[in-house]
């Protein structure tokens, strides 16, 4: 029997492979962007799409979630860096924000409070009991952010990030369309709206619809993730 | 030219990292970075072209960045099962009406202030 291949070392040495995880990432992402040029078609943004494809070839090889963590390790952290380099479009656009600041500051106060204590007082209308609303307040935030935030104020920090995530694939999804049909079309509030409650996930989807856009969304996103960081504790210490 | 973008953009999210530990825990590393090299730029006037280079090429994969936490869902699929419609109901629910309220609120605002400078 010295002809036979050993199929199973061979799959083995596949999906335990360092690269694993990035490989398939690329290829979901590379299959999702495709599919999403061609159709528009709102139900397939990259991310949720190429996240579902993930999950479906862990399940199908068997693998879990922590494995797969540790063989993407290369793109996730890259994350911080790319949060950094939010900073260069803020600054590029630094004269439109300038000429804005008053309608940024007062957008980021009524409707950062707004965002946060709507999805808290429906939380509380459904009935969900006081850990799922500190888990909950944070959810337009940027994750690390918001699991900071969460631990602080007595949420779950894993459920507080699968909130943050379903919010921004939410915002990417609906977002562009629905502020087109409720006749929002200046790029610094199309910016603002996707960033402010969209976070990451939204920033992305709104650079793809301009420089300016992305340099408002990412403006908001930041904005909000340190107002967030340093009053939502305070509030709920203070409040609740 | 992109490497030195790059250098850049990763020794600032190490010293967001440094002051996070020190001074400000309830910031996380990649933001107190954002602020510290936004602050950098503001002080030296100009954003170098391999910067540029670097920053745009890296926001451009953004949303693939984004994809490994997003699978992150999959362990929490029975807890969201569980009290599917609660949670579906209010991350929608206040999603798109808070999205609409700011895109509007922002918008108002910005015609506001054109229409007074042109008063003024």
């Amino acid at each position: 029997m010295t002809t036979m291949l050993d199929w199973h070392a061979a799959w083995q040495a596949l999906i335990h492979h360092p690269l694993f995880g990035v490989g398939i990432t690329l290829a979901a992402f590379q299959l999702s962007f495709a599919a999403y040029e061609k159709t528009r078609w709102v139900f397939l943004q990259p991310v949720l799409l190429s996240a579902l494809l993930v999950i479906g070839v862990l399940l199908l090889c068997g693998l879990s979630y922590a494995d797969y963590a540790d063989s993407a390790q290369l793109l996730t952290v890259m994350l911080g860096p790319a949060t950094v380099a939010l900073a260069v479009p803020l600054y590029l656009n630094l004269r439109r924000i300038r000429e804005l600041f008053a309608p940024i500051v007062i957008t980021l106060l009524v409707a950062g409070v707004t965002a946060t204590a709507l999805g808290m007082a429906l939380a509380w209308l459904f009935g969900a009991e006081r850990m799922i609303l500190m888990t909950l307040a944070p959810k337009s935030v940027t994750s690390p952010i918001a699991m900071l935030v969460a631990e602080q104020i007595g949420g779950v920090v894993a459920l507080a990030a699968v909130f943050v995530m379903i919010t921004g694939v939410l915002g990417a999804i609906f977002g562009p369309a629905l502020l087109r049909r409720c006749g929002v079309r200046h790029p610094a509030a199309r910016g603002m709206a996707l960033g402010l409650t969209a976070h990451a996930v939204g920033t992305a989807q709104a650079l793809q619809e301009s420089d300016e856009c992305g340099a408002f969304a990412a403006l908001a996103m930041s904005l909000m993730g340190v107002m967030t960081a340093v009053l939502l504790p305070l509030v709920v210490t203070l409040l609740l | 030219m992109l490497l030195r973008g790059l250098t850049w953009l990763v020794l600032f999210q190490l010293l967001g990292t440094v002051l996070n530990v020190l001074l400000v825990p309830m910031l996380p590393g990649p933001i107190i970075g954002l602020l510290l090299l936004f602050a950098a730029l503001l002080l030296r006037g100009s954003a170098s072209e391999s910067l540029q280079v670097a920053a745009s090429s890296l926001l451009r994969y953004l949303p693939l960045l984004l994809v490994p936490p997003a699978v992150g869902v999959m362990v929490y699929t029975e807890a969201i099962l569980q009290d599917f419609w609660a949670i579906v109901g209010v991350l929608v629910i206040s999603l798109l009406l808070s999205l609409v309220f700011t895109g509007w609120l922002m918008q108002a605002l910005i015609q506001r202030q054109s229409r007074r400078r042109e008063d003024a």
